[in-house]
């Protein structure tokens, strides 16, 4: 028996799962419907998938929000995982979502996967028939990812960077690497038996004023990272940034960054697609508003040419969204495509040649750590503040970049910290920022840029 | 002067705490800034292990009520600290509450300064102001 095989029996003898079936779940995957894998729907390339978010604690309420989407011609379902679960808290899971069926309000953020289990889970899945995508945070989803699959889930958002810097104070960074390993295994291996698994890193990280050069080397890192471990479909993403300008050169460069990246590995028979994340920070309260703002974002997508837009709803700024708004912006969104004809090619070479050029010099100092294996050169990177993201929580965190809005509403790079962006680079940076100012006014007008969409 | 600055409890809220560290460095003050979810105990020990001055504890979630009344307890169990300025600011209620008696009450729990709700600039003023009255009585 393989390692990975002894360690997947570990993982899966577990007190809060029902036995699992190995030969049972590989049948399944074998000979599932290939409408249930977004990396089939990716290959027929005939539209932006239109994916929103939402996740319910108990089977009822999961199945009717899947009715709402399905009415309102979702392309791709979401299973988004209560916190209990995704801190590996399946005992709390299990009793919060007794409370939740027992007296009908919801005692969880989310839907708990592992406690519902796969047997059940997959009834729903394959009753509707489309593409679901695992929206989750965890560090350790070895447990949430092998029931995920079993389910019929077939795309797995996330990875060791991207779902711990924003979201930890102090999990171990070079733990979440070695899980993480784990799960690009499991899904290279499943890839292997119908369409593949497809893998989604999560590219909007904080949200709050992370340069373009910082999200686009995580992604790419991200990808190479699954790629090794024989991962055949991989989604690089990113969230609207505040210009639409500054998306669309993001948009370019991060594509031609993957595919340049891809193509110099052993991997490059894998698929790489774009996905875009409607607005992520903070959002107005009036819903009206809301409303313009996510048009807004479905307008970029397009200039951006997503192969996928995630989308948000008019109820953002007051909590957890009912499933009536989240239905109403994947119609409202849809609507949006078609009627989006005829759009220019926007091209600004200087933007592109900057970014380029940053995202070039981040990675040639990641590869060049002394380190093994490509992980650990990274956890280094991270460590001694190559890879800085602003506003994480996390420990290992160097927090020394300060970034602020130009007069377009760009995101750049005042203080670069540890991070090797190149001298005419970080000289055009803050020839965009106005310097002159005192710190408390920076400070100021840093809250300002982070609240953009507020006012 | 040295500050001890973070979150209390189980509060990931991390963008204030970035903005309070930056706007602390840029009035000159030597910051350490023990980050989020951090536990009152954790305040005390980092605030003996630096010689800091000022303790300034921020919480966002409102959780800070649940353990206001132990803070005079733990204090007292470390020596040295009867100097230490302490200052808690924030949103420090669940729900809504009458200024006035929220401010009352934590100074009950030992707090020298309490700014519920108010602008980051302002508090830091207050606390100038705070050190220079001090000082000069």
């Amino acid at each position: 028996m393989s390692l990975l095989q002894e360690e997947r029996e570990v993982i899966l003898n577990n007190e809060y799962l029902d036995s699992f079936d190995f030969a049972e779940v590989e049948e399944f995957v074998r000979n599932a419907s290939r409408e249930l894998f977004i990396s089939h729907h990716f290959k027929r390339n005939e539209k932006m998938l239109v994916q929103p978010r939402g996740g319910f604690p108990t089977y009822k309420q999961q199945y009717a929000l899947y009715e709402f989407f399905v009415d309102a011609q979702v392309d791709v379902l979401p299973l988004t995982i209560d916190s209990n679960t995704r801190l590996n808290d399946y005992a709390t899971a299990q009793k919060m979502l007794r409370l939740s069926e027992e007296n009908d309000k919801d005692m969880l953020n989310g839907y708990p996967l592992v406690t519902h289990g796969y047997r059940t889970t997959r009834r729903m899945i394959t009753h509707f028939n489309k593409p679901v995508s695992l929206r989750h945070g965890t560090p350790d989803a070895r447990l949430l990812i092998e029931t995920a699959i079993a389910s019929g889930i077939f795309e797995i958002e996330g990875g060791p960077i991207t779902y711990l810097l924003p979201y930890s104070k102090n999990f171990p960074l070079d733990k979440a690497f070695l899980y993480w390993k784990y799960v690009e295994r499991v899904c290279a291996r499943y890839s292997e038996l119908n369409e593949a698994i497809n893998r989604e890193s999560f590219g909007p990280l904080t949200a709050t004023l992370v340069p373009p050069s910082i999200t686009i080397v995580i992604q790419l890192l991200e990808m190479l990272l699954a790629l090794e471990e024989g991962v055949k479909s991989f989604s690089v993403s990113f969230a609207q940034q505040g210009s639409m300008l500054q998306d669309i050169v993001t948009g370019r460069v991060l594509r031609k960054m993957a595919a340049h990246y891809a193509s110099g590995t052993a991997y490059s028979d894998a698929a790489i697609h774009l996905v875009y994340h409607q607005w992520m920070g903070a959002f107005p309260s009036n819903q009206n508003f809301a409303d313009q703002l996510i048009n807004l974002s479905t307008i970029i997508a397009s200039m951006v040419g997503a192969d996928k837009i995630i989308t948000k709803t008019r109820e953002e700024a007051t909590g957890i969204p009912t499933k009536e708004a989240n239905a109403k912006t994947v119609a409202d969104t849809q609507y949006c495509l078609r009627i989006l004809n005829g759009l220019p090619e926007v091209v600004d070479e200087e933007e592109e040649e900057i970014l380029s050029l940053e995202v070039t010099a981040i990675m040639d100092a990641v590869f060049s750590d002394p380190a093994d294996t490509l992980w650990r050169k990274v956890f280094n990177s991270i460590k001694n503040g190559v890879i800085d993201v602003p506003f994480s929580p996390h420990i290992i965190n160097q927090n020394e970049m300060i970034t602020i809005r130009d007069a377009d509403k760009n995101i750049r790079i005042m203080e670069r910290g540890k991070v090797p962006i190149p001298e005419r680079c970080y000289r055009y940076e803050r020839a965009q920022c106005d310097l002159s100012k005192d710190r408390t006014s920076i400070v100021n007008d840093i809250i300002h840029d982070i609240g953009i969409m507020q006012w | 002067m040295k500050v001890v600055t973070g979150v209390v409890g189980n509060d990931i809220h991390v963008v204030a705490n970035r903005l309070i560290d930056l706007s602390l460095q840029a009035r000159g003050y030597e910051v350490f800034n023990l980050g989020v979810n951090t536990h009152l105990d954790e305040f005390f020990d980092a605030v003996v292990e630096t010689g800091a001055e000022v303790l300034m504890i921020s919480s966002l979630n409102g959780e800070a009520e649940g353990w206001g009344r132990e803070v005079k307890l733990l204090k007292s169990k470390y020596q040295g600290l009867d100097d230490l300025i302490m200052m808690i600011g924030g949103n420090l209620v669940v729900g809504s509450g009458n200024p006035e008696d929220i401010v009352s009450r934590y100074k009950g729990y030992g707090f020298d300064l309490v700014c519920h709700q108010i602008d980051l600039n302002t508090g830091l003023d207050m606390l100038q102001q705070f050190i220079a009255e001090r000082s000069g009585s």
